[in-house]
């Protein structure tokens, strides 16, 4: 395709044809990480539904699989990712209020993003501390149990504190119905099909790079 | 509708915090519920009208 071609029709020339976004591994991480957090809210909230069974261990053990999830992302993220691309910066801000304005007053059109938008950062943002928080309580919360590494102590804390740390775990666990399911919709959107094609194959195309993302924010 | 749980303390009277109320389980799934319908409705208006301008 010609330049003056592809500058008529917005498409990065020198963009490869499968422009990849997501890694073998960090796909698998990612499709690990969702069926570990859907096991932990279905052993956690279905026998406070009334739906009863033994859910200690599958939640404690599944919580142990995401702690080191999460583990591995962070380390991943740090040293083999764009950790960057996921930081919240000032244009997000400007890019979140002139999307804003587009779809409620049909204002100037927003800036094509980077490779994550200011919205999926913010959810990003949102979910890790989530996590993170629900990760912690978690793991302290293993103290009061007996596993085959270590005798259950419950004293390692204060009634007062035991309370303060379940209370967090429960906030944080119900929090996680509303992101997941917040999630689940964007994935099924058909204007986001592109994306969630990409956590299974792991790339987008050359015209959808160009058509969604900036090229200047986001160097493939 | 309560935020926490509580119960008694076995010492005492005094009430004890035990963790987060169930009872909110309805409404973060609720929040998310209308989340999804508020940004569906938005963005069917933003994209009639998006229509109607060409």
């Amino acid at each position: 395709m010609s330049e003056l071609l592809s500058e008529k029709k917005g498409i990065a020339a020198d963009a490869p044809k499968r422009v990849m976004r997501h890694a073998l591994i960090d796909r698998f991480y990612h499709w690990l990480m969702a069926a570990t957090i859907l096991v932990l809210l279905a052993t956690a909230f279905l026998p406070i539904l009334g739906i009863k069974f033994q859910w200690v261990e599958i939640h404690w053990i599944t919580g142990m699989l995401l702690a080191g999830l999460v583990l591995f992302h962070i380390v991943r993220a740090l040293f083999w990712l764009d950790w960057r691309s996921m930081m919240i910066w000032l244009d997000d801000g400007r890019d979140l209020w002139r999307g804003m304005r587009h779809t409620l007053n049909g204002g100037a059109p927003p800036v094509r993003p980077g490779k994550y938008n200011a919205l999926q950062k913010l959810y990003h943002l949102g979910i890790a501390i989530l996590v993170l928080a629900a990760v912690a309580s978690g793991l302290l919360m293993l103290l009061k149990i007996d596993t085959p590494f270590w005798r259950r102590d419950p004293y390692w804390f204060s009634n007062d504190t035991w309370g303060i740390i379940y209370a967090v775990h429960g906030f944080a666990a119900m929090a996680m119905v509303t992101m997941v399911m917040i999630h689940i919709y964007f994935a099924l959107r058909p204007d986001e099909w592109y994306l969630t094609r990409s956590m299974f194959r792991g790339w987008i195309s050359r015209k959808e790079y160009s058509e969604y993302h900036d090229a200047e924010r986001w160097k493939t | 509708m309560q935020l926490f749980r509580y119960t008694k303390s076995v010492y005492g009277g005094q009430e004890q915090l035990i963790g987060a109320s169930w009872d909110l389980l309805p409404w973060f799934v609720a929040a998310g519920a209308a989340f999804i319908i508020v940004h569906v409705i938005v963005m069917t208006l933003a994209n009639a009208r998006g229509r109607e301008s060409h």
